[in-house]
């Protein structure tokens, strides 16, 4: 087991290799940061040519690259334009622990500005993974011991209603319905965006308000999908030779179901638990745009307009990162589970 | 067998939930599309006050919610709030042009002299504008001496001083320091402090819009230069200027994604201001903005949604319109690799027939606006405009006939017209923005009806500007018609972009001028900047402005003021184009 | 069960044409019976109709006329769908729009298909190195969210293509670069499938056999291997429809997707977000039509794969 976590983390470092690589130069030459630094109008001729020289932007992309990448502080850098690099350069670089410093809030680095934003977006992941846990297992549970009834058709109908969703869908829906329309009617309402009330403050209820229309959102499509696959495992397993077994030995009904069953009916949704990670990070994109929720999804959104490649590669990294390792735990906990797993 | 049949029955439900729905959301009217039916026939027929009420009700209502448990300022305390769609990006007045950042200069920053709401500066900083007549401008117009009030302090007591000049220049140009622009810092051969109240600015050239954009705020040397010092640059430094200022105000706290919170300075030269406390509130998108509007927890906001301006209005708040020297308009690339068609003047001028520009201005932008002739029009009432310019008139037939008199005739019958085997076909590209794209696709119709074919890519800012090397369409020549909002230099009538100078290409990538090349247009632009009497200068540029309306180099939409949205709880509120906030000292909270 | 499979096997070697016949004659008995996938057919049946039909009786001119002083009204019997914020009927866009989104469906479709199948079918089947360089790269593809692949791509590929006329239409270049994008972000589930199959294939029998009376490479590949690898081709390309016209919305719906006056299902839900209290119809429509689509796909899907692989349970 040792042997293969050793074998994918070193794997991973090629693949993430790669993956800057490919990121960083779509981004580059996709987007310029100079253009939006003048408000307004676009900044003087001038002042984009000594900007671009300042920040580095001047330099070829694979110089660029490098310099993202291991830094610059062992170079300089003609910052006054005489033709003649005397500065020396104090970016340190990826690979030492640093992104950079971001380009739209120049001098602030671009490690600060996610910072802020990371315990947002996980205050929205967080929960939304535990209940997309949990819904699909009871539903999808329900569903399967209710074969063939009303209920388990009108969930299955409703389950691929919800599959065949944008995100962004429910979310208009779900703001039309319960923030406008219950205004309306005079039934309680929910705040259709922001984290909190300013004039109330960041209280928790005033947060946990706030959260229940974009876990709604988040969740609905993924409860959907996810149930259906928790049923057909588990009537699969149902069906299975040592469930028979179980019965015939005279476990309980309940014992066998929620035991053996859905011991092994579960199995499978921690692989899809663990696939499930950059989905809910896209899903974030989305819904923290919709619910004006300020975490990376957002921040994503705002600065990848203003090609602020700092911020844009360390929150496409980090999500790299995060989808490797959850990858490597899937396979961990998979096996911790299912003891008739071997990885060697 | 029998799994199916219920499978069916399943599917059955959810698709006639589904067609349910969709039944239901469709011929029945939304009740909010009442309200906003009967606001427009409350303008104009002006009567109907049930109506009006049941508009106020249903507004409030909706957006109780935003209000909810507010602890709504107790009614004396003296705190404003506004409403900002979007958060200021840094303090250091010199590392950003973000209109939502600069804004807040007349609060916690300081200008040299500052501009009224008639866009005229008075001076502030200094004991009065340097003129010739009071020996402040040097006869040859190179040197500027500007006199200090002797009563300057910053918020924490230290003497603000000429010292805090000549640092604010040296920041500005010392190439450690990536400042957003270092114009017009470097049109100066040197700035000096001969004594603790008097700046001498020395230019190697006369430079006529010296008054534009010098000295827009005074960084503090007492807490930047140790920074400097210890860092090379001022580029981290941005924190420290932080509850220290030269305004009416300091910055108290600045919770990021959340507000920033301004409170009275307590060492303020001009006395104290009537407002104890303002807040710069970030709201997501315009949405919130009018809801927070209308539910009264924001007493300030900006640019509303043009859809929402009569929801507003019912709600009792004012909009106020203040000229900021913006206009949007259409830039042809006349000479700079673009069509054929676009570098016909018969083209461009049946262009500027065949757009009904009243009708953008009077249904799109709900009437608001209206179509100024040239990029001058916002200027000091139109001083800097030739008086002999005649508007562009909405005349579809004059454009087919000026058209066919040009040898543009569609003779394969599609609808376009064709000269020496040419599609009269252009690229009419602009930003991504919602108004603009709206425009583009009324504009594109418009054209068509005069036989004019236009496409209509539009891209992000950032594409659609980048630079020559950087492959940007319009740097490329692309692009014949392009179309978004700017100003001159304002609030000086100065610009740059048809200068010859200006053309990208290989050697000057960085260029501005994406249009081409008139000599004549060229020569006039070199001879204003040096010409420091007003008169003669405006003399200038009516030959300017005529050129460029009358052989459509730009073409006005509509104005592009900045808009304001008070509530009438403030008084004596007014803004300038320039420097926003001016007279934040008369603002007043009434009850 | 076991016979089916082995019936794939035989037919598709090419010996008993007649068992051929029956067995399709089976997987079309087996679908039909699918009420979902008859009911998911139907449906979209049902909207190919409304978008290519519907264009007989408004035309394309009427969908991108605008009319200022008609904008945003609410559904009349002039307007069903009401009007957009410059005037133009939402019933005519949402048809040519329709166009437009499954066009985008299905060639993305197609490219994801032809990408995924090349991958798959060259690691799978040759192995050793070149099957670790493409899943590495497959891999690292898979490892970027593909939402924040499509937005930085799109930003990279904006007004990059030249419009297109095709059908006697004017299309922005912006479709192209849609299809494109979507079609690179989204094969690589399709090449673990095919890889994988091919892996098992290339060690049966008949394979090997094939190998042995001298066949080329590519031979084995097109006409012996790929033939059985073939019911979860269709169905991934199937669901791959679906998916992709979900992500035009997606790219669409955070403003870089196809630019207007082409109208698509998903960039008329564009600025939906501003107008999701005062003009509902104009995102509600484009919506549901988006969610009928897909599920009529997916239940689609469904079926396909039941009918195909007997394997399956319900």
């Amino acid at each position: 087991m040792t042997r293969y976590v050793i074998r994918r983390l070193l794997q991973a470092i090629p693949l993430l290799f790669f993956i800057s690589l490919l990121l960083f130069v779509l981004m580059r030459t996709a987007s310029n940061p100079l253009v939006t630094m003048g408000g307004k109008r676009v900044p003087r001729p001038e002042d984009r040519e000594r900007l671009a020289r300042q920040l580095g932007l001047d330099k070829p992309l694979y110089v660029q690259y490098v310099y993202w990448l291991i830094g610059n502080d062992w170079a300089k850098i003609d910052m006054d334009g005489d033709g003649v690099a005397e500065t020396p350069g104090d970016q340190k670089g990826v690979l030492r622990g640093e992104f950079g410093n971001s380009l739209v809030i120049r001098g602030k680095p671009a490690w600060t500005v996610i910072k802020e934003r990371i315990p947002r977006t996980l205050l929205l992941m967080i929960p939304a993974e535990i209940i997309i846990l949990i819904f699909s297992l009871v539903i999808g549970i329900f569903s399967a011991l209710k074969q063939y009834t009303v209920t388990d058709h009108v969930i299955t109908g409703i389950s691929f209603v919800g599959y065949s969703m944008p995100i962004f869908f429910i979310a208009l829906l779900s703001i039309q319905l319960f923030a406008i329309k219950f205004k309306e009617w005079g039934l309680p309402a929910l705040p259709p965006n922001q984290m909190f009330d300013p004039q109330v403050g960041k209280t928790p209820s005033q947060i946990a308000l706030h959260m229940v229309l974009p876990l709604l959102s988040l969740t609905f499509v993924s409860i959907a999908g996810y149930s259906r696959y928790v049923r057909s495992q588990m009537l699969e397993t149902m069906s299975q030779d040592y469930i028979r077994t179980a019965r015939a030995k005279g476990l309980p009904e309940r014992m066998v179901l929620y035991v053996h069953a859905l011991k092994n009916a579960s199995l499978p949704l921690v692989t899809i638990v663990g696939l499930d990670i950059p989905l809910l990070l896209a899903g974030a994109v989305v819904t923290e745009t919709i619910f004006a929720w300020q975490g990376m999804g957002f921040l994503f959104i705002d600065h990848v307009s203003r090609g602020d490649t700092p911020v844009i590669m360390a929150i496409l990294m980090i999500v790299s990162v995060a989808v490797v390792v959850s990858q490597l735990l899937t396979d961990i906990v998979y096996a911790w589970l299912d003891p008739r797993i071997r990885y060697d | 067998m029998k799994d199916r049949i219920w499978k069916s029955v399943g599917l059955l439900i959810i698709l006639t939930m589904l067609f349910a729905g969709l039944a239901a959301c469709g011929p029945t009217p939304e009740p909010e599309v009442v309200v906003q039916t009967v606001v427009v026939e409350k303008e104009v027929e002006g009567e109907t006050i049930t109506v009006i009420e049941t508009v106020e009700v249903e507004v409030t209502t909706q957006v109780e919610k935003e209000v909810v448990v507010t602890a709504t300022p107790a009614p004396t305390s003296k705190v404003i709030t506004f409403a900002w769609t979007q958060e200021p990006d840094y303090l250091n007045p010199y590392y950003t042009n973000m209109w939502f950042s600069t804004v807040l200069h007349q609060l916690y920053s300081c200008w040299a002299w500052e501009y009224d709401d008639e866009n005229a500066a008075f001076p502030k900083l200094i004991t009065e504008m340097p003129t010739m007549g009071n020996g402040g401008l040097s006869e040859d117009g190179t040197v500027i001496t500007l006199n200090l009030r002797d009563d300057l302090v910053w918020s924490d007591g230290t003497p603000l001083t000429a010292d805090d000049f000549v640092f604010t220049y040296e920041m500005i140009v010392n190439p450690a320091n990536t400042v957003a622009s270092v114009y017009p810092y470097d049109m100066l051969d040197s700035v000096e402090a001969t004594d603790p109240q008097t700046v001498v600015m020395t230019f190697a050239e006369p430079f006529a819009s010296w008054q534009a954009n010098f000295w827009r705020g005074i960084l503090p040397k007492h807490v930047m230069q140790p920074i400097f010092d210890a860092e090379g640059t001022i580029d981290e430094a941005d924190s420290s200027l932080l509850g220290v200022g030269c305004g009416p105000y300091v910055v108290d706290t600045w919770e990021s994604g959340s507000y920033i919170r301004l409170v009275k300075s307590p060492n303020y030269w001009l006395g104290e201001p009537k407002i104890e406390e303002i807040f710069f509130q970030f709201v997501p998108d315009d949405a919130s903005q009018t809801a927070s509007m209308i539910a009264g927890t924001a007493d300030v906001g900006t640019f509303p949604p043009l859809s929402d301006v009569p929801t507003l209005e019912a709600g009792g708040l004012e909009i106020m319109v203040q000229s900021s020297g913006y206009a949007e308009g259409i830039f042809f690339n006349f000479g700079f690799g673009g069509s054929p068609a676009a570098a016909d003047v018969n083209v461009r001028q049946a262009v500027a027939m065949a757009i009904d520009r009243d009708a953008i201005n009077e249904d799109l932008l709900l009437g608001l606006t209206s179509a100024p002739e040239t990029l001058w029009d916002p200027l000091e009432g139109g001083f800097w405009v030739s008086p002999e310019i005649e508007p562009w008139q909405y005349d579809p037939e004059a454009a087919k006939a000026l058209l066919e008199d040009a040898g543009w005739i569609d003779t394969d019958d599609d609808g376009i017209r064709e000269k020496d085997g040419e599609r009269l076909s252009m690229v009419y590209g602009t930003t991504i923005r919602e108004i603009r794209q709206d425009a583009q696709a009324v504009i594109q119709q418009m054209l068509r009806d005069v036989g004019i074919e236009v496409q209509i890519p539009s891209w992000d800012a950032d594409l659609f500007f980048a630079s020559y090397a950087d492959g940007s369409p319009c740097a490329l020549g692309e692009v014949d018609m392009m179309e978004w909002s700017d100003s001159t230099l304002f609030p000086d009538p100065d610009h740059y972009y048809w200068n010859c100078s200006e053309l990208p290409n290989d050697e000057s990538p960085w260029g501005a001028n994406y249009f081409g090349c008139d000599e004549e247009l060229d020569a006039l632009f070199v001879e204003q900047l040096s010409i420091i009497d007003p008169e003669e200068r405006a003399a200038v540029f009516h030959e300017i402005t005529k050129i460029i309306h009358d052989k459509v180099y730009w073409l006005g939409m509509w104005d592009d003021p900045d808009y304001w949205i008070v509530s009438p709880r403030l008084t004596g509120v007014k803004f300038s184009g320039v420097s926003p906030l001016y007279n934040i000292m008369e603002w007043d909270v009434t009850e | 069960m076991e016979a089916t499979a082995e019936g794939v096997v035989a037919s598709l070697s090419g010996e008993l044409n007649t068992v051929a016949l029956s067995l399709r004659q089976m997987i079309w008995r087996r679908f039909r019976r699918h009420r979902m996938a008859m009911a998911g057919a139907v449906m979209l049946i049902l909207l190919v109709a409304y978008c290519f039909g519907g264009a007989l009786f408004v035309s394309e001119d009427y969908a991108n006329f605008t009319d200022t002083k008609q904008r945003l009204q609410p559904p009349s019997r002039e307007h069903p769908f009401g009007t957009d914020t410059v005037g133009r009927d939402i019933l005519a866009r949402t048809i040519y729009g329709g166009q437009i989104s499954m066009l985008i469906g299905l060639s993305a479709a197609t490219i994801e298909v032809v990408v995924g199948v090349l991958v798959g079918a060259l690691a799978g089947y040759y192995g050793g190195i070149l099957d670790s360089l493409l899943m590495r790269f497959t891999e690292a593809m898979f490892t970027i969210p593909q939402l924040f692949l499509l937005l930085v791509m799109a930003k990279f590929f904006a007004n990059k293509f030249p419009a297109i006329h095709i059908l006697g239409r004017t299309l922005s270049g912006s479709v192209v670069v849609i299809v494109i994008i979507i079609g690179i972000t989204s094969w690589m589930y399709l090449a673990r499938i095919v890889r994988a199959d091919f892996l098992s294939l290339k060690e049966r029998e008949f394979i090997v056999a094939a190998h042995t009376v001298g066949t080329r490479n590519l031979a084995i590949i097109a006409r012996h291997i790929l033939p059985n690898t073939v019911a979860p081709i269709i169905v991934a390309a199937t669901l791959g429809v679906a998916n992709a016209i979900l992500s035009e919305a997606y790219i669409s719906f955070l403003g870089l997707g196809v630019q207007p006056p082409t109208a698509t299902w998903g960039n008329m839900l564009d600025r939906a977000y501003n107008y999701v209290a005062t003009a509902p119809w104009m995102w509600i429509f484009p919506g549901l039509l988006i969610v009928l689509v897909v599920l009529s796909i997916n239940f689609l899907g469904d079926g396909l794969r039941d009918a195909l692989d007997p394997t399956t349970v319900t």
